[in-house]
């Protein structure tokens, strides 16, 4: 359980730390997160630490706490992940299971023509739906 | 050389080619896909147990490995006592039986942890950009490309991001999540590493080959037949046409394509089965029933 909260607050804190684009200090963390539920400081400032060993948060001191800054930003995280998912990666072997593989224009031709075969009077897939 | 190689080297040869040359070809397997799987893992399992024994037959003596034939046939371990007054050649041919079963066992194992790696790196990255979705039940990632997927074993969640999500109707999007639960719940990446594993090891084998893409493509049949149960044909063809669509393709890896237009045609066509079931029991006799002559006529002649 403590596993899963440590997991939720790492979430947390990149999330604030996307949101502002700019150094943050845990105070800053600490206070934002307080206005919904109670954490403690030092809670944050361990996970931040740990956020910080796992490569996601760069830091600078200031004066006598630490500034934190994402080391990349979500959408390079989500294009990583994005890229595994629509199976782009060199490395075919599944660690995802995809509902659809990537395919060759001609083989979504033919998923289009299965589609249009098998109810008549109607067009097909997306162009039913005016895209 | 004696002639009780000729049992394990019998159902080498008829799991190894013959089966997956007639499972390849048969109609019922892509109908009853759960029944195709099965008859796909027990000769899987059926050709490596054969060819670990193999070795053992060529080290043992007559005697011996005539009583180890009867063995294997009859499903009867060895006593203790048996075990511990073994020859210095009898340990060394079970030595070499495990030689050969630990092929496949470690390439297993090495998919298996590759793969549960290669998801908890994801599974880390999801976490921190990914939005879980309590309606939906998936964790949604902010992107306009469409795709669903999801991530079996440990880390198990179903992904979609939101372009999908725009693309798809409703129903749609339940039947992409519901193919997805069915693939966690089924525990098919175990079933995918252990045919990847079986293909890195046995390459050239046929059943290998054969098996290396097909049982990939029968786990997803199956997971839409169990998607569909709980929504329409025409529901889950769409899902499958407009994640296809709506994506850039790529020539390179064309090979992931046309198993997507059997699907559409399969779910939307589903072709009348017979007795499916009844066919399938019947192709798994018949193997039975060919090695049979063969095991008679060593053992019990013998």
């Amino acid at each position: 359980m403590r596993v899963r909260r440590l997991g939720e607050l790492e979430a947390e804190i990149m999330d604030r730390v996307w949101l502002w684009e700019r150094p943050v200090s845990v105070r800053e963390v600490v206070d934002d997160i307080n206005r919904r539920r109670k954490v403690a400081y030092t809670t944050v400032m361990t996970v931040a630490d740990i956020l910080y060993r796992k490569g996601w948060l760069s830091r600078e001191k200031s004066g006598r706490a630490w500034m934190y800054e994402a080391v990349r930003s979500r959408e390079e995280y989500t294009a990583a992940l994005m890229q595994d998912a629509l199976g782009d990666s060199q490395d075919r072997r599944a660690a995802l299971l995809r509902f659809v593989e990537v395919m060759s224009h001609e083989d979504v031709e033919a998923l289009d023509e299965a589609l249009r075969a098998a109810r008549p009077g109607r067009p097909a897939g997306e162009a039913g739906r005016g895209r | 050389m004696n002639h009780h190689v000729l049992p394990p080297l019998a159902l080498a040869l008829i799991t190894g080619l013959a089966v997956p040359w007639l499972l390849v070809r048969a109609r019922w397997a892509q109908q009853v896909p759960r029944l195709g799987l099965a008859v796909w893992m027990l000769c899987g399992a059926a050709f490596a147990l054969s060819i670990a024994v193999l070795p053992a037959q060529l080290l043992l003596p007559e005697e011996t490995s005539h009583r180890l034939v009867d063995l294997l046939l009859t499903l009867h371990a060895p006593s203790p006592g048996r075990l511990a007054a073994g020859t210095g050649r009898e340990y060394l041919a079970a030595a070499a039986a495990f030689a050969v079963l630990a092929l496949p066992g470690a390439g297993f194992v090495r998919e298996v942890v590759r793969a549960r790696r290669a998801r908890s790196r994801h599974a880390g990255l999801l976490r921190l950009v990914g939005r879980y979705d309590a309606r939906l039940g998936a964790t949604v990632l902010e992107d306009a490309r469409p795709a669903v997927y999801c991530l079996p074993g440990r880390s198990r969640r179903v992904v979609v991001s939101s372009g999908a999500v725009a693309v798809l109707t409703e129903q749609e999007l339940a039947a992409a999540l519901a193919h997805e639960r069915a693939h966690i719940g089924g525990r098919h990446h175990l079933l995918v590493a252990a045919a990847g594993a079986f293909s890195a090891v046995f390459g050239r084998v046929p059943l290998a080959r054969i098996g290396g893409r097909t049982v990939p493509l029968l786990l997803e049949m199956a997971a839409d037949d169990r998607a569909l149960r709980g929504c329409s044909r025409d529901a889950l063809a769409t899902a499958l046409y407009a994640l296809a669509a709506g994506r850039a393709p790529r020539r390179a890896f064309a090979a992931g394509g046309p198993s997507a237009a059997v699907r559409m045609r399969r779910i939307l066509a589903p072709q009348r089965a017979g007795h499916p079931v009844l066919r399938g029991l019947f192709a798994v006799a018949t193997a039975v029933a060919a090695i049979a002559p063969a095991v008679v006529a060593c053992c019990w002649t013998g």
